[in-house]
């Protein structure tokens, strides 16, 4: 094999070597010049994305070990905006409260998001697993950054998530060593033999729990909650979306892909998490009076809509689900950088933290509900067009039940949605200051804008990518 | 292009242009005056256009004409079609609402005149946001622009019910319209699922499955109640009356309310196929009219009673749809629009005089406002159907409609709710402009000219617009000449008997012992039980839902958890866990539930 053979999965190698190049020039940088590895990370994740246009990324690696293609790419994409937004947003703050270890923090991100390119292109479990595990362990470190703070809650949140993450993981490659076990392979497109046995449908359903903690899907949701209040924002927005992304991913691959045969087992599984999932995310939103643990459980009800799309399944419905997930993965990442830059103000995490934002900061304010109604569906902004599309999805599926269970929720999703709203726009607050926010966290915001907008306004190409992607993964065809 | 597609695009445009303008210039929106002119010559233009197309559709009433580009291209078709679609429907809707839209404008500019001049200017952007968004829905190809503009008139409703943003009830009102009708937008949103779901595009005139009309008529039917304020939706539309009263004339009563029903106009071919969801609507569209009717009877705000009378002839209107006379549905939303956007602005001459909206505050307000006693009288003898005028043509249409329908419980209530509106409609106009004058009708001023223009230009549709009752039809498609048989003649006994009644209680003293009666009635109108049962039902509910989940959770999970948890330590004592909160739980709770997946999985 030469170096030319791992062409189809360049980003993944071009992210790797990014990470070794933060990492080195870190050791050789003054500490007053290091608030440029934000910036140096950033044009690298850049040019990884420009790469992802220009390069042949379809093909083959070590025969049928990593296949590449729209699948693999579009994804890729979502990663790399995913990581460029929350390299944008974070970067003071990452300065400011992590000087001299910023080098770390970059890498680490670098090396999450290399796992992350890789993942949708692995076609043999053990490699899934790996890349998986590569995705994860890196978010755990992340998420431990800030252990200097004051407070146990850092170490709290990063602990949980590492606990049940280890947890999580044994399940995996528990029902992953079964199915490889029985099949005698660990190559995914031949999983699944003629003769079914009950240790099948076990390790299936061990597979699944274990991906299921991963995108927080009830009831394996509950250090979600807790992870996300006490771990630092910009890498609670970074965590929010992009693992997501890979953990659905994942799911495609192993249950449409590998699994098809097996519906009749988690088939039904899946479809009573979707439904707890959105009865528990919710229900759990509207109590919360702290905007990372409301935003936390929104989160949860948000992947219920995923799931929805996912066991629409075939063609169709993944596509829909990749829909989803974009429109998502933007608009989670702008909610988040703005109650960033309210808390980064000093005017903590709270919902009454909002109050008055409307006229403290009309700008800053008027994102935030465009964000919500994205995230609450409302028309036309990228969260629109998600449901929308998932829904019609369900609906062609016949899963027109949990279409209405979904619009059902959806509904009462509007009240906390609109009950930060309602702190931004109505309430009064003694403070009239307006909130001041850093240039690149603007900027960061303002992309995110643009995007919820834009896709509200013209989803079509995003759409037909998804299609295409969903399309290129062969074995999910009608 | 042809230039009656320029004509609509004018009508289309002109208004997002202004809207646009004064949204992204602070110094014109701020400057109030100036704003305003420009907004109300945007309107005029767009009468002009509207004008201009209604003669030709009347001259020619079986043209249709399309101007469409694709919108959501997906795998080489397009699922949804956006631009204009001028037909007779569509014509004769853009020039209803271009001249109440008009007129509001125009009148608007003297009952605002004491608002500081940013407000005004925030008042009209919009104003012609509004015109826009509901040009938009008019003019839909397909169901799809129809939501977008649906939507936007929403949003639009929400900002100018809210414009008095300072009084905590009209930030109240604007929010509850917004959630009651989001709530029924999930209807609109299911009914655009299922038809692109099952047809692959959104027209309106697609093959469905066998029993997918039904479906589809019905998740419309549920967008249509809260839109267009039906029983037990329709709470929100008197606490809407907190927006400025122009508002209340163009939304409340003429346009917005009115969308619903022009969606069934438009969506005739699914609801054709819907019966069950037609006697439905027949049944609940006569509910509404009489309920919306007993509670008007008794309010003590003018504005107020006009609220409950939309409600009631929403009611009738939707009835007569549902009893599938489009004719008849459609024309009473047209002259409706014309006599109660007329009695709104009437009713906001005289709040504009008098300084409040209580009945009280008002009496013999005839001698200092004749031209504005006028107007309203003829515009509640049309909305109590007087015969000739134009409110008489298009109830008898309706009632005739449901007759023929054979649905002789909903006829009952609707020719009940016509004795009712003449009666209430009475007590109206006498509390209001005869009897005693309160001490605030004494130092009442007249309307200026900005404001008794509109006034003159409404009276003319509303008088007259039933004669014309025959070349309208054409341009739905039917035909229609007037002939007066047994219905018709028992609804004008019933109206004059109504005013009779009307007259004989309130205006000259007598029977005091009937509006005692009323009082029962009163308390359920003020005592708002609707309104409660809805809080209880939703807020209460949802709230008590969460709370038991929680309850669950802490007491139930938890204690199977402990339980769990105490197995767990006792076989591990010697193990020293972490102390990180409960993490431990949370452990359990993922590898609980993946064994009892696992067993499923198992077993399958």
């Amino acid at each position: 094999m030469n170096f030319h053979d791992l062409q189809p999965m360049a980003l993944g190698v071009l992210l790797a070597a990014a990470a070794a190049l933060v990492l080195l020039t870190d050791l050789f940088t003054k500490p007053s010049t290091k608030p440029n590895l934000g910036w140096l990370t950033f044009g690298l994740l850049s040019a990884v994305l420009v790469a992802s246009f220009t390069l042949d990324l379809r093909g083959e690696v070590a025969s049928h070990v990593w296949r590449g293609g729209a699948w693999p790419v579009f994804l890729a994409r979502l990663f790399l905006v995913a990581g460029l937004i929350t390299v944008l947003g974070g970067m003071d703050h990452i300065a400011r409260k992590w000087t001299y270890r910023q080098g770390e923090f970059y890498t680490v991100l670098l090396l999450c998001l290399t796992g992350m390119v890789l993942l949708p292109g692995a076609r043999d479990l053990v490699l899934l697993i790996v890349c998986f595990e590569l995705m994860g362990i890196p978010l755990y470190i992340l998420t431990a950054f800030a252990k200097t703070d004051s407070g146990p809650k850092p170490v709290e949140a990063a602990l949980k998530l590492f606990l049940i993450g280890a947890g999580s993981t044994a399940l995996t490659v528990f029902g992953a060593a079964l199915l490889a076990g029985l099949a005698g392979t660990t190559d995914m497109s031949v999983l699944v033999s003629s003769t079914l046995s009950p240790l099948q449908g076990i390790g299936t359903m061990l597979l699944l729990a274990g991906l299921a903690f991963k995108i927080g899907v009830a009831p394996f949701h509950m250090w979600v909650p807790d992870t996300y209040e006490g771990a630092p924002t910009p890498v609670v927005a970074f965590l929010s979306v992009a693992p997501k992304v890979g953990g659905f991913a994942t799911l495609v691959m192993v249950l449409w892909q590998a699994l098809p045969r097996l519906i009749h087992v988690w088939g039904p599984v899946t479809l009573v998490l979707c439904a707890l999932t959105l009865t528990v995310g919710n229900l759990g939103a509207i109590a919360q009076r702290n905007i990372k643990r409301l935003l936390a459980y929104s989160g949860v009800g948000q992947v219920g809509y995923v799931l929805l799309g996912l066991l629409s399944g075939r063609e169709f419905g993944v596509a829909m689900m990749l829909f989803y997930l974009a429109a998502y993965v933007v608009t989670n990442l702008g909610v988040f950088l703005v109650a960033h830059a309210v808390a980064e103000a000093g005017d903590g995490e709270t919902i009454s933290s909002f109050d008055g934002l409307g006229r403290r900061s009309p700008w800053l304010a008027m994102s935030l509900l465009l964000f919500l109604l994205s995230l609450a569906g409302i028309p036309f902004v990228a969260g629109f067009w998600a449901k929308f599309f998932v829904f019609v999805a369900a609906w062609r599926a016949g899963q027109s039940e949990m279409v209405l269970v979904g619009a059902l929720f959806a509904t009462v999703a509007l009240f906390y949605y609109l009950g930060v709203a309602r702190a931004a726009y109505v309430n009064v607050s003694a403070k009239t200051e307006k909130i001041v926010v850093s240039r690149a966290l603007a900027g960061a915001i303002i992309a995110c804008l643009l995007a919820v907008v834009g896709l509200g306004a013209w989803p079509s190409p995003v759409v037909e990518a998804a299609m295409a992607a969903a399309r290129s993964v062969s074995g999910i065809g009608p | 292009m042809n230039p009656l597609i320029s004509a609509a695009l004018v009508a289309l445009g002109l208004p997002a242009a202004l809207a646009l303008l004064l949204a992204v210039v602070p110094k014109l929106r701020r400057t109030g005056k100036p704003a305003a002119l420009l907004s109300i010559l945007g309107s005029l233009l767009a009468l002009s256009a509207a004008g201009w197309l209604a003669a030709t559709w009347l001259h020619d009433p079986k043209q249709v004409l399309d101007l469409t580009t694709s919108w959501l291209p997906q795998s080489g078709k397009s699922m949804s079609q956006v631009g204009v679609h001028l037909d007779g429907i569509s014509v004769s809707m853009l020039l209803v609402v271009a001249i109440v839209a008009s007129c509001v404008q125009l009148f608007s500019l003297g009952y605002l005149s004491d608002e500081p001049a940013p407000a005004l200017g925030r008042y009209y952007a919009y104003q012609s946001l509004f015109l826009f968004s509901m040009n938009l829905l008019v003019l839909a190809p397909d169901l799809m622009q129809l939501f977008l503009g649906w939507e936007l008139v929403g949003a639009t409703s929400y900002l100018l019910i809210g414009f008095w943003f300072t009084r905590p009830a009209a930030g109240k009102a604007a929010l509850k319209a917004f959630v009651v009708t989001k709530f029924a937008d999930s209807g609109l949103i299911l009914a655009l699922i299922t038809l692109v779901a099952w047809t692959g595009s959104f027209s309106w005139n697609a093959t469905l499955p066998a029993g997918g009309a039904e479906w589809l008529a019905l998740f419309l039917f549920i967008a249509v109640m809260g839109k267009s304020a039906q029983f037990p939706l329709h709470i929100w539309l008197p606490d809407a009356m907190q927006g400025p009263t122009p508002v209340s004339a163009l939304l409340h009563a003429a346009t917005m309310v009115a969308a619903g029903v022009y969606l069934i106009v438009r969506a005739d071919p699914i609801f054709a196929a819907a019966p069950h969801v037609r006697l439905f609507m027949t049944d609940l569209g006569a509910i509404t009219a009489l309920f919306a009717a007993l509670i008007a009877m008794v309010q003590t705000d003018i504005k107020k009673v006009l609220a409950y009378s939309t409600c009631s002839q929403l009611g009738y209107m939707i009835s007569g749809l549902g009893a599938g006379s489009l004719m008849g549905g459609y024309f009473h939303l047209t002259t409706h629009a014309f006599f109660k956007a007329l009695l709104f602005l009437a009713a906001g001459a005289v709040i504009h005089a008098v300084h409040s909206n209580e009945l009280s505050d008002m009496g013999g307000l005839w001698r200092k406002l004749k031209f504005t006693t006028v107007a309203f009288v003829i515009g509640s003898l049309s909305l109590a159907g007087l015969p000739g005028l134009s409110g008489f043509y298009s109830k008898d249409l309706i009632l005739e409609a449901v007759h023929e329908s054979g649905n002789p419980l909903a006829l009952g209530l609707l020719m009940a709710t016509a004795g009712l509106t003449a009666f209430y409609m009475t007590r109206t106009v006498v509390k209001a402009f005869f009897g005693k004058p309160s001490h605030a009708a004494e130092h009442a001023h007249g309307p200026g000219p900005s404001m008794t223009i509109p006034l003159l230009i409404l009276l003319v549709p509303a008088i007259g617009l039933g004669w014309l009752a025959g070349p309208m039809s054409k341009l739905y498609g039917r035909s229609y000449a007037f002939h007066l048989d047994t219905i018709g003649m028992v609804t004008i006994a019933l109206g004059l008997g109504g005013i009779a009644l009307g007259w004989l209680i309130y205006g000259m003293g007598l029977l005091q012992a009937l509006p005692r009666a009323f009082a029962p009635i009163a308390r359920i109108a003020n005592g708002s039980t609707v309104d409660d049962l809805w809080a209880l039902s939703y807020s209460k509910l949802g709230m008590g839902l969460a709370r038991a989940i929680a309850w669950f959770d802490r007491y139930i999970i938890d204690g199977l958890m402990n339980f769990l948890g105490w197995l767990f330590m006792w076989s591990g004592q010697r193990v020293r866990t972490l102390q990180t909160g409960n993490v431990q739980d949370y452990l359990y709770a993922v590898f609980g539930a993946a064994a009892l997946i696992a067993l499923w999985g198992g077993w399958r």
